[in-house]
């Protein structure tokens, strides 16, 4: 077997092409990272998925599906999608308190104008 | 499929061009009416890997399950670089700005009960922020561009608005464990 196969060869079983679609971006010292993007979405579909993609944005296309598929499988149910969920919520929740807050400064800058004048009459 | 007075294939089963049993396990989340819902799915995780997944839930997170993964799908075609990953990045990006502006909101605050506390200072010690001290904290971000968030997910998603030196999920979920009540919405389905 070929020592230098790329992880994806390697987990596949297979011999690993000069023109392997996956081997720049998943080295062999790196089997876990292959095995997540697999295990979610298949070799085939990342291998599909690539072949769409122009070369200069495929290894930012991999680093995607590898954060995707590793928030899937730890939270099978909502994945990635529980985290746009708790930024939208954390999102409101700051707007709503930076308007009181900027509310609480416009009051207290009429009460400050308000003394300052009443100090000068 | 079959005789007379049975139910129309659900829409996965259609697509695979196979009998639809009655225990099939799509048929509840993917009706014969929204083929869409299915073929966007199928196109980016496969059946299979689709079928797995449910089949390792229990019965009633199947359906969040099913939405979420449409989710994704959509976020995948719509923008194949980065997906969901384009709109993590875009509102943690907004999250952060949120907080600078609160932070400097709150020190504003303080500069003016400090000078509550202090009446008989001159008049002319302003402890307030200036324009120029706003947006030396801000680089001219301002509370208007943080609107109409969900519509501008789309956007982000398409133009790849994205930080690849983005944390690891592990780091993000304890980001969301510092969240107050995690909370799965509804309205995000919609």
């Amino acid at each position: 077997m070929n020592p230098k196969r790329c992880a994806a060869c390697r987990y596949l079983r297979r011999r690993c092409p000069k023109d392997c679609v996956f081997s720049p971006y998943f080295p062999p010292n790196n089997p876990e990272k292959f095995a997540c993007v697999h295990r979610i979405y298949g070799a085939g579909n990342v291998s599909k998925m690539l072949q769409q993609l122009p070369v200069q944005t495929r290894a930012e296309a991999v680093e995607s599906l590898c954060f995707e598929a590793t928030c899937r499988i730890e939270d099978p149910v909502y994945g990635c999608v529980g985290m746009i969920s708790l930024l939208q919520t954390q999102i409101q929740k700051t707007k709503n308190l930076l308007a009181r807050t900027q509310a609480e400064i416009t009051v207290a800058q009429i009460k400050h104008s308000q003394n300052q004048h009443s100090e000068f009459m | 499929m079959g005789g007379p007075g049975s139910s129309s294939p659900c829409a996965s089963c259609k697509l695979l061009r196979r009998r639809c049993a009655k225990d099939c396990i799509f048929a509840p989340y993917f009706p014969p009416d929204d083929p869409h819902k299915f073929a966007i799915v199928h196109k980016v995780f496969g059946a299979s890997n689709v079928s797995k997944m449910l089949q390792e839930l229990p019965v009633h997170q199947r359906a969040d399950a099913v939405n979420s993964l449409v989710f994704e799908a959509n976020a995948r075609v719509r923008d194949p670089v980065y997906g969901c990953v384009g709109a993590i990045s875009y509102l943690q990006n907004q999250v952060s700005q949120l907080q600078m502006q609160l932070a400097v909101a709150q020190a504003e605050i303080l500069c003016i009960q400090m000078q509550h506390e202090q009446p008989l200072q001159s008049h002319h010690q302003v402890l307030e922020l200036d324009q120029d001290e706003k947006a030396l904290l801000l680089n001219n971000n301002s509370i208007n561009n943080c609107n109409n968030d969900n519509n501008n997910l789309g956007y982000a998603m398409s133009s790849g608005q994205f930080n690849s030196n983005f944390a690891s999920p592990s780091s993000i979920m304890q980001m969301q464990m510092q969240m107050q009540d995690p909370l799965k919405q509804e309205s995000l389905w919609t």
